[in-house]
């Protein structure tokens, strides 16, 4: 069997700078392997080395996702090797395309028995890319795992959900979106960097589904309250406290 | 009329996209207990199609593809979930079974003769846009309250095939009851600056002075595990709207002040004065939290 974990490489929107019309401008924002999902390469690994099983990193991007940086980052943090699909007007594709085809690499990598998923993109922040994949393979999907431990074909899956735990029991392929704390992701080192160059990258040919049809009528910087932004000096606690709870009175707050 | 889906994971909690739905014939696929295809039947939805109630070992993802048939089928303008987990899923399944398109934070909704007109945040609420989508569109976003009571309408039971695979083999209940912040008055959230565990005492100690809910920034239920998820408030987390809003230790990365836009008076108590919360603070109480936050908490009883 081989696991696949699905990442993204992706720049951190707090990095991005907004202009007054609402343009959104990433060119002093890094991208990076997205922080959600090395915690499912983490999981991932931890389980492929318990089943003797190949971890095997997919993901779609423009051509940076291929660039010799991308591929160390993610090969680096435990993949075996990677499946790629790279496209150069994929920027701004949403969960369900994404889906479509990371669905198309999952058949092309072959024997794929279980599909990891971080909880979501740190650009996008959908929490859907997972459920869709497991839609378009014809697979169950589980998300919030906290954790995955058993054998092929018999997973123990433990999930959180608002009124507790859940314990699964998985016989067959599955895709699993992993809980931000399943897991904290290794930092890799300089052994780790140096392997990361020399494990295999495939370049996978999909049928890239075209962009729906949105048109952009109007972007806007985000609207916020006006803020008073009234600074009180905490030198003098017993002061500082004093005056808040004042104000926070003559605001009739409390 | 345009008409709308709303699917339901065993959660009546649906408030807010009824009223996404509004001008809409709104029809609500309701997955899990009779109980909730009976709540929403009654909460202002013009009709109900129920999947049975499902064996206790079947976990409610397994409707996704009955789900998806349905919704396929009727193929309304506009489908509408909740971003809860289970709901998430069912909207994936109708997501790649109808080809929809799918957006996520969207404020308002219009559909028009073949098109949906959206509000939206975008890359987690540093923008928003307004979009034109032609062909099918899904929405995931915050449920809201639970429905109000009103007359019932019909509840249409369906059978439905589960899909095999996943079987609930145990459940065990969390040992506190979940809160719901989107609904608290008062929230005081904890983030970084407080060191240790021990010393969220100082930041429930206000909580109780203020009437208030127990919050945190995402480290302290994500990385540090001393919350628990429903009490996270950030852009993966909870969104909340109370009237008082006490950020202790938080420094203000949008990853979390994009979950407190909606609060109507912020605090924001920091050693920092140069941190980012400050620009969005109404009060900005500038020092040592382990001295202000007691300070504070004696003031107020």
């Amino acid at each position: 069997m081989k696991i696949a974990v699905a990442y993204k490489w992706a720049p951190n929107p707090q990095d991005a700078s907004v202009s007054g019309s609402g343009a959104v401008d990433w060119s002093r924002a890094k991208p990076a392997i997205s922080e959600y999902d090395q915690v499912a390469i983490t999981v991932g690994r931890g389980l492929a080395d318990a089943l003797g099983a190949e971890l095997v990193g997919i993901s779609v991007g423009t051509s940076e996702t291929g660039s010799s940086m991308a591929r160390k980052a993610a090969l680096s943090r435990g993949l075996d090797r990677l499946a790629i699909v790279t496209d150069d007007d994929w920027a701004g594709a949403d969960a369900g395309r994404t889906a479509r085809v990371l669905a198309q690499v999952v058949e092309q990598v072959g024997e794929v028995g279980l599909v990891l998923t971080g909880d979501s993109s740190v650009d996008l922040g959908a929490q859907l890319v997972g459920a869709v994949l497991g839609a378009e393979l014809g697979w169950p999907v589980v998300t919030n795992v906290t954790s995955v431990a058993g054998a092929a074909g018999e997973l123990t899956v433990s999930r959180s959900r608002e009124g507790g735990t859940q314990s699964l029991r998985v016989t067959g392929p599955v895709v699993l979106s992993v809980a931000p704390d399943a897991a904290i992701p290794t930092v890799p080192g300089m052994k780790d960097i140096l392997a990361a160059g020399k494990k295999p990258t495939d370049v996978v040919e999909a049928a890239v589904p075209p962009p729906g049809s949105v048109e952009v009528l109007s972007t806007a910087p985000p609207t916020l309250k006006a803020r008073k932004t009234l600074v009180i000096d905490g030198s003098d606690p017993a002061a500082a406290a004093a005056e808040l709870v004042a104000a926070l009175r003559a605001d009739t707050v409390i | 009329m345009s008409s709308t889906y709303i699917l339901v994971a065993d959660d009546a909690r649906i408030g807010d996209l009824l009223t996404m739905a509004s001008g809409s014939t709104t029809t609500a696929v309701v997955v899990g207990r009779r109980e909730v295809a009976d709540r929403v039947a009654a909460g202002g939805v013009d009709s109900v199609i129920w999947l049975g109630a499902p064996a206790a070992d079947v976990p409610l993802e397994a409707y996704g593809p009955a789900v998806a048939q349905v919704v396929a089928e009727a193929a309304p303008d506009l489908v509408l979930a909740a971003t809860r987990p289970a709901d998430r899923v069912l909207a994936g399944a109708v997501v790649a079974a109808t080809g929809a398109q799918v957006f996520t934070m969207v404020r308002s909704v219009t559909v028009s003769d073949g098109s949906v007109e959206l509000g939206r945040d975008v890359f987690g609420g540093i923008a928003q846009e307004v979009v034109r989508v032609t062909g099918p569109v899904v929405l995931v976003v915050d449920g809201g309250p639970d429905v109000t009571a009103g007359s019932a309408v019909e509840v249409t039971e369906r059978a439905a095939e589960v899909r095999p695979g996943v079987t609930v083999v145990e459940e065990q209940p969390a040992e506190r009851a979940a809160v719901d912040l989107t609904r608290a008055p008062r929230i005081v959230t904890a983030g970084r600056g407080v060191k240790s565990r021990d010393d969220l005492a100082l930041v429930d100690a206000l909580a109780a002075a203020l009437g208030a809910e127990s919050a945190c920034s995402r480290p302290l239920a994500e990385g540090l595990g001393w919350y628990t998820h429903d009490r996270y408030v950030g852009v993966t987390g909870q969104h909340v709207q109370p009237e008082l809003y006490v950020a202790v230790g938080v420094s203000g990365q949008l990853q979390h002040v994009v979950g407190a836009r909606g609060a109507g008076t912020v605090v924001a108590i920091n050693a920092d004065k140069d941190c980012p919360y400050f620009a969005e603070a109404d009060y900005c109480v500038v020092g040592d939290l382990y001295a202000l936050v007691p300070a504070l908490t004696e003031a107020l009883s």
